[in-house]
């Protein structure tokens, strides 16, 4: 079996950050890169699912510059077998790569490698489009199933057993068969930290380059209706109001507060 | 000349800063105020490689050097004194020996289980009468038959209490001088005679036992005797080397942890209307800080590219141990000045940095014999 973990490096701003007006983007100075919270959750999963089932191949993939080599050498350190990123001069030329750009250059992978199975994050932090995976599924119409908090895989069978995690606490249980992408949610595991010696091997595991031309795309796959005009940071407002006096006295200003605002009847 | 530490240790580094941060920090002031040895920690920092990290693979090892082990040590001391300081015992002067001086034997019956983390090793040269002066040792080993039988006191003995091996220093000459001393291999939970005598309260790094022990007639088996009779002084300076750079390198981790709290805190405090970092007064404390920590860690940095290059480390070793362990103690005392008041208390991780950095001025060598082997070095 092959399993595709699609990972991504994020940047994480600084606590305080300053964004002058017009600008489209925080200043590098304020940013720090890591691998994406879900994707953690993804390859933990992938490499779990290869530690139980014998002649699983697990690959990572990612669409970042070559600074997001170490985030992804740290997939391999974990276990991933081997990793390909994909850059070009015309993606380093764009803002942002929208969902539609990322799902056609993922499917072309998915093209090349022939997954039964591919894992993406719920959303990534920086964008937090939320799309990518279903996107990549509905375009190489493979099954899907999005946020996906638990998984058991039947490999004789071709099914995935997963619990979705619905809004409100509630769970849905579904059954989808292979081949198939699901968006993987924080907390479906228990993500390991890289041991020293699976560090030092990654070293010498393989991420092979890909530029768009390998991959049969063009530059216009970027191209997108969407642009980016603003960047600032909201307002935030906070209020807090703090009851006194005993339980029960504060029991009723909060009863009281709660009818006001609509949250109860009375 | 590169100052950029190569991306294998980088990643390394991250690792371990991030296990550090989530699985130390929490627990670091709990661990000094129960003053319990945290071996839960010493487990996990076993699973993920860490406890061999300059030994070879062959016997149980990681295989790195001495830089990623020194950057290792750093993470540790950023958030944990203790575990730093019996992380550091644990590798360089317990392990370390038996891979440069010991038989195949002795590598594979005690060294791996250090390396592979499984014990927890120690290295007792101190005695309650000889400090210092290290080599005017009363301890002493004499021969019967084919066995040694070893008697005497050591005292400060960091993770006696919970070692599986004990490296221990003893006179087998006592008319050859230098040349008399020999190191035996103890094992503490099987050798009759054996005894942890006390576990001492300290002022700091309460984490890490230290304890006095006491050989009454303990019998070892010749094949317990590390390298040949005589070569114990010849490997306590050897083993110092590489000990002092972890020294040094743990000192430096306790500044930097101090440091990063008085900067973090300085910018949130406001006082008249404005963070107290604005102060001219605080600012430069933290510069000063910060110009501190930058120059032990290049000595650390140079000291340890030093050793793996194979060259002499005598002097730059030295020299880091003894600029390191005055930083860390410099900064972490202006750390608690920065945070004030609450500087002053166990909420707050700076006035724990303080009391840690005051052993790293004390232990492998006190500052004053820095000076004095720095002096000689110079020709002084
Ligand atoms: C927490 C802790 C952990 C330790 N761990 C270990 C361990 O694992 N193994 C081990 O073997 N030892 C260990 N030690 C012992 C440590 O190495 C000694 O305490 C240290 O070498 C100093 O010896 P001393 O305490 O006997 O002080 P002394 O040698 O009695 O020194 C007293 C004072 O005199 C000064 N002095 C002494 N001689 C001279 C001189 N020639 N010139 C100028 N000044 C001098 C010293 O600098 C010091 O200020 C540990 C100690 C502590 C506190």
């Amino acid at each position: 079996m092959k399993i595709l973990v699609t990972v991504k490096e994020v940047a994480e701003a600084a606590d305080d950050f300053e964004l002058p007006d017009g600008a489209l983007d925080i200043d590098e100075r304020y940013l720090e890169y890591d691998l994406n919270e879900w994707d953690e959750y993804g390859v933990e999963e992938g490499v779990q699912i290869a530690e139980e089932n014998e002649d699983t191949e697990v690959v990572s993939v990612t669409i970042g510059p070559e600074r997001s080599e170490e985030t992804i050498r740290m997939a391999l350190a974990k276990g991933v077998d081997r990793a390909i990123r994909i850059w070009d001069d015309a993606l380093e030329d764009v803002a942002f790569l929208d969902v539609e750009a990322r799902a056609r250059i993922l499917a072309a992978v998915v093209a090349e490698e022939d997954p039964d199975l591919v894992l993406t994050g719920v959303q990534a932090n920086d964008d937090g489009f939320g799309a990518t995976g279903i996107a990549l599924a509905d375009r190489i119409d493979f099954e899907w199933a999005a946020v996906v908090n638990h998984l058991d895989l039947d490999v004789e069978g071709g099914l995935a057993h997963v619990h979705r995690e619905l809004e409100g606490g509630v769970e849905e249980l579904t059954d989808v068969e292979l081949p198939a992408v699901l968006s993987i949610q924080t907390g479906i595991n228990e993500p390991r930290y890289a041991s020293l010696r699976g560090i030092r091997q990654a070293q010498s595991k393989e991420i092979v380059p890909y530029e768009l031309a390998d991959l049969d795309l063009d530059a216009d796959v970027t191209d997108s209706p969407l642009s980016l005009t603003s960047m600032y940071e909201p307002e935030t407002e906070s209020s807090a109001t703090v009851f006194e006096g005993s339980p029960e006295e504060e029991a009723d200003q909060l009863g009281e507060l709660l009818g006001e605002m609509g949250v109860v009847e009375g | 000349m590169n100052f950029e530490v190569p991306d294998e240790h980088r990643m390394i580094r991250n690792t371990v800063r991030e296990f550090a941060d989530e699985e130390i920090a929490p627990i670091a002031q709990e661990i000094e105020d129960e003053h319990r040895y945290p071996a839960e920690v010493f487990d996990a920092l076993a699973g993920l490689d860490v406890m061999g990290i300059p030994i070879t693979e062959e016997y149980g090892g990681l295989g790195g050097d001495q830089l990623m082990y020194a950057l290792v040590t750093e993470e540790l001391g950023r958030v944990s004194g203790a575990i730093g300081l019996s992380y550091a015992a644990h590798v360089s002067l317990a392990a370390k020996p038996i891979e440069l001086f010991g038989t195949h034997e002795q590598k594979e019956r005690w060294l791996r289980p250090l390396a592979e983390g499984e014990a927890i090793g120690a290295w007792a040269l101190t005695e309650p009468g000889s400090g210092s002066d290290a080599s005017n040792m009363d301890t002493h080993a004499e021969r019967d038959g084919d066995e040694y039988v070893l008697d005497g006191t050591k005292q400060f003995i960091t993770n006696a209490s919970e070692a599986g091996s004990i490296l221990v220093k003893a006179v087998t000459d006592p008319d050859a001088g230098y040349d008399g001393i020999s190191t035996f291999i103890v094992d503490p939970r099987e050798d009759d005679g054996f005894e942890v005598t006390t576990i001492w309260d300290k002022m700091g790094l309460n984490a890490s036992p230290t304890c006095e022990i006491a050989f009454d007639d303990v019998r070892l088996p010749e094949d317990r005797l590390l390298g040949t009779e005589g070569d114990g002084w010849t490997q306590t300076m050897k083993t110092l080397g590489g000990g002092r750079i972890s020294i040094a390198a743990l000192s430096v981790g306790l500044a930097q942890g101090a440091y990063e709290a008085a900067r973090s805190y300085a910018g949130e405090r406001e006082q008249f209307d404005q963070p107290v970092s604005k102060f001219d007064a605080v600012r430069d404390m933290i510069v000063e800080m910060d110009r501190k920590i930058e120059r032990s860690r290049l000595l650390t940095h140079k000291a340890a590219a030093q050793y793996d290059s194979g060259g002499e480390v005598t002097k730059s070793s030295s020299l880091a141990k003894l600029d390191a362990s005055e930083t860390s103690r410099e900064v972490a005392e202006d750390a608690v000045q920065v945070l004030g008041g609450y500087g002053y208390t166990t909420d707050f991780a700076p006035q724990r940095f303080y009391r840690d950095a005051k052993l790293m001025e004390i232990g492998e060598g006190t500052s004053e014999i820095q000076r004095m082997v720095i002096g000689r070095e110079l020709g002084l």
